[in-house]
């Protein structure tokens, strides 16, 4: 039996009227990768932002080594040896690459007052070539990187100084393949060094995979500790959501075929910088899917076709001939559209479910005059908001009040209540708990049964070759090529065309 | 396992109760301006033996022009604007109004309208198509036009005609302010752009992705504030006849404080509510005649209005969303 690293003690924490965490008590050990696991709400972030001092401690305790540890800020975590990799971009813009390694260490490199900024590149640059980024040069703005390049930033940022425990809280949703394996080899090389991972994905094959112990956390609840290769998937599945879960997951069918006619055609489309010369046709009642690297342009296809994409050149075209070149008119062809960046670009947060649902059918919602039926405006709301099985108090509720997962369902439930024959979904799972997730893809199945054209964009490739008719790949702004539906594509399939 | 589901009907039971705590928090925060428009007025005829009753109507003859103007700065900053340049629009539509009418009342109206609307225009065409903050745009146009005004009246006061002078009724004053408010709570209340003003304050992007036409709304409110501010200067010039220089002076902050008076989250967005500014209008007017009447002299007045306008603000800022002011 390995050592004990931390002991996490009977830790609560509350969020004005939630409770995220409910006297939760688990050990981890030294030298392995613990994966965290739960649905969205259960509490894993709440848990390892107070470990790593974002969040302040309510009660219980983390032992760290047999010492008691109150981390009050990041800093002070790093200097107990706790550090985290978050899941949305954790560098900060106008800083170079060096000044963010070493953002609250910088003591190291001060004499006198003064910053000796050489000192400080040189050493950064010796820790990016050790890391294997020689690409990235210690004296730029991190400005000038990519997402991914950013991410890698962090990952440095966060174990050169080989802390005891690094926090991983789903960064791999953000990555692509290549950034996943990329953090996967560090996450191998702190564990062989003794240190210990606590790892945070919604993706449960990764998590068995490349984890050796599993906690799962439930409602804030401490529900189990299992070893990885005592369990599978469909175990951890039941563990999670707390009963059996039944049916598919993905649709099931292969071999049916999809119409030959053509409700939307895209045609040379290119926007600067973005995507560049893009053709394609979708069908009826087809589900359509894009793949490829975050950086490859796929999420742009979605907002060309929406009309929301900034200087878009070449055409989008209804079956009858319509041009789609903004988004009031797309909307008023039938076309939806959900964001990648759910909580920016497809709910608007601080307004009431009701709002959020019925704003683009008001007008089917008044009367000749434009006068609002406000008892129509309810009633359509509670309707597609049941449909959808939000869980929310009522539909005056804001919508950030709920969990990632419902404020998706807000956003389909607007766009099933508008009836929109073609939909556009970017990452429609993102940071989505299983539950959820299956919900969406019946929803899909059905709608792809009723005639309606589905375009799915996603960088899970288990979901894209799940559910879709055709998959195509994008590279650099441009089709790569495309896959048919069949039961012997799987992930490398994909990964060879995307890389 | 029935155990864990006991514990979670606990958690719901008291999840239910914390958010009924949440709601009755928020309706108390939404009736505090009523009832202080309330407290202070009883407190004010308490101060001045009912000398306040008395003057009642002389009171009301200033909240005219600050209702109907605010109403306009209620729409922007629901949207998440601001308006600052509302006392140069209001002294140069006035100035507009008396010069024309000595030709005829009715093309004096529009005259005005159309000069408050053409300075929305101004505003709204930096402010959305050359994205410069609202606040910004606005307190240009403000000292833009103070100084147009400036030099307007150089010479001597611009004096509005007979005929406008005459129409000076208590009836007409209150009819119309009546009528613009009515048209504003149906337009607010009960067609789509209430619900897509709030939404563009409460997030513009999520807006844009719903469909809604952000730009051009936002264009056009500002247009429409200019245009009901240019209303109001009808208002005001058959109330004194005549622009001077100072014309209109100071109207931008005393509509901002008769809206955070009256309960308006300075970000706008969702909890923006109709009676915002009715409601802070009249205490603004009750609180500034009420000060008068007590016998304040006006740095005191100002003074005292300052705190209770930043005890305000402090209760009525949404923290979380301060950052979005446009």
């Amino acid at each position: 039996m390995s050592e004990v690293r931390l002991q996490v003690r009977n830790i609560t924490k509350h969020f004005g009227i939630n409770r995220a965490l409910n006297n939760v008590s688990f050990d981890i050990n030294k030298g392995e990768v613990h994966a965290l696991i739960g649905e969205n709400g259960s509490g894993k972030s709440t848990m390892t932002n107070m470990l790593t001092g974002i969040y302040p401690m309510e009660s219980g305790t983390f032992t760290l080594d047999g010492e008691d540890i109150h981390p009050k800020n990041q800093v002070d975590a790093n200097n107990r040896g706790v550090s985290i990799i978050v899941q949305e971009l954790g560098t900060l813009s106008g800083l170079t690459v060096a000044e963010n390694i070493f953002l609250g260490h910088e003591e190291r490199f001060i004499t006198y007052g003064f910053r000796n900024t050489p000192a400080m590149n040189a050493e950064a640059n010796r820790l990016l070539k050790e890391y294997g980024f020689d690409f990235i040069k210690a004296d730029d703005l991190v400005d000038n990187y990519n997402f991914e390049e950013r991410k890698l930033i962090e990952i440095v940022k966060a174990t050169y100084f080989n802390p005891k425990i690094v926090v991983i809280d789903e960064t791999t949703t953000a990555l692509s393949q290549e950034g996943r394996e990329e953090l996967y080899k560090h996450m191998n090389r702190i564990r062989e060094q003794g240190n210990t991972v606590i790892f945070i994905s919604h993706d449960l094959p990764e998590i068995l995979a490349k984890s050796d112990t599993i906690t799962i956390l439930r409602d804030g609840e401490y529900i189990d500790t299992v070893k990885s290769k005592d369990v599978t998937e469909d175990d951890l599945k039941k563990l999670m959501v707390g009963r059996e879960v039944t049916g598919d997951y993905y649709r099931s069918d292969y071999g049916e075929k999809v119409s030959d006619e053509v409700v939307l055609s895209v045609k040379n489309v290119t926007v600067p910088g973005l995507i560049s010369n893009v053709s394609f046709d979708l069908h009826k009642g087809e589900i359509l899917g894009f793949g490829g690297l975050s950086e490859s342009g796929m999420h742009e296809i979605g907002k060309a076709i929406f009309g929301a994409s900034f200087d878009r050149e070449g055409s989008v075209v209804l079956a009858d001939g319509t041009q789609i070149n903004d988004i009031p008119t797309a909307i008023s062809h039938s076309i939806a559209y959900t964001s990648k960046d759910r909580d920016n670009e497809s709910v608007v947060l601080n307004q009431s479910i009701r709002d959020n649902i019925a704003m683009p059918s008001l007008d089917e919602l008044s009367n000749n005059a434009g006068i609002l039926n406000w008892g129509k405006i309810k009633k359509f709301a509670v309707d597609y908001a049941k449909e959808m099985s939000v869980k929310m108090v009522n539909t005056d509720q804001f919508v950030s009040e709920l969990s990632g997962g419902n404020k998706q369902k807000v956003v389909l439930a607007r766009w099933i209540g508008k009836g929109s024959d073609i939909v556009v979904l970017d990452s429609p799972t993102r940071g989505i708990d299983i539950k959820v997730k299956q919900d969406i893809y019946q929803l899909m199945d059905r709608m792809r049964k009723q005639g309606k054209s589905i375009i799915m964009i996603s960088e899970e490739l288990m979901e894209l070759i799940g559910m879709c008719d055709r998959i195509i790949i994008m590279k650099d702004g441009a089709l790569k090529g495309e896959l048919p539906r069949s039961r012997e594509l799987n992930e490398n399939s994909l990964i060879s065309m995307m890389v | 396992m029935s155990d864990t589901l006991g514990n979670k009907d606990q958690n719901n039971n008291k999840k239910d109760l914390e958010q009924k705590k949440l709601r009755r928090m928020r309706m108390i925060r939404s009736l505090l301006p009523i009832v202080g428009l309330v407290l202070v007025f009883f407190l004010f005829n308490f101060l001045t033996d009912g000398k306040m009753m008395h003057k009642l109507p002389l009171a009301m003859s200033q909240v005219y022009v600050i209702m109907i103007a605010s109403m306009g700065v209620f729409f922007i900053m629901t949207m998440g604007g601001l308006d600052f340049s509302q006392g140069s629009i209001l002294g140069l539509s006035a100035i507009v109004v008396c010069s024309l009418s000595q030709y005829s009342v009715p093309l004096a109206i529009i005259g005005g309208i159309l000069t408050g609307a053409a300075i929305g225009a101004i505003n709204g065409y930096f402010y959305v198509n050359r994205k410069i903050k609202s606040f910004i745009v606005t307190i240009c146009t403000m000292f833009l036009f103070r100084g147009l005004i400036k030099y307007l009246t150089t010479e001597a006061l611009v004096a509005g005609s007979f005929e406008l002078i005459e129409l000076d009724s208590t009836a007409l004053k209150v009819g119309c302010t009546a009528a613009v408010v009515a048209v504003g709570f149906v337009f607010f209340c009960f067609t789509k752009f209430g619900t897509y003003l709030k939404a563009i304050g409460a997030g513009e992007k999520a807006a844009k992705f719903s469909g809604i036409r952000t730009d051009r709304i936002k264009f056009l409110v500002y247009v429409l504030s200019g245009a009901i501010t240019g209303f109001a200067a009808f208002i005001l010039s058959i109330k004194n006849g005549s622009v001077t220089s100072s014309g209109g002076n100071q109207l931008e902050t005393q509509i901002l404080i008769a809206l955070v008076l009256g309960g308006m989250p300075i970000s706008g967005g969702a909890m923006a509510r109709f009676g915002n500014f009715i409601v802070g209008s009249l205490l603004f007017v009750v609180l500034n005649s009420g000060l008068n009447m007590i016998g304040f002299s006006i740095p005191m007045m100002q003074l005292i209005e300052g705190i209770v306008f930043l005890i305000f603000v402090a209760i009525f800022a949404d923290r979380k969303a301060i950052h979005v002011i446009k």
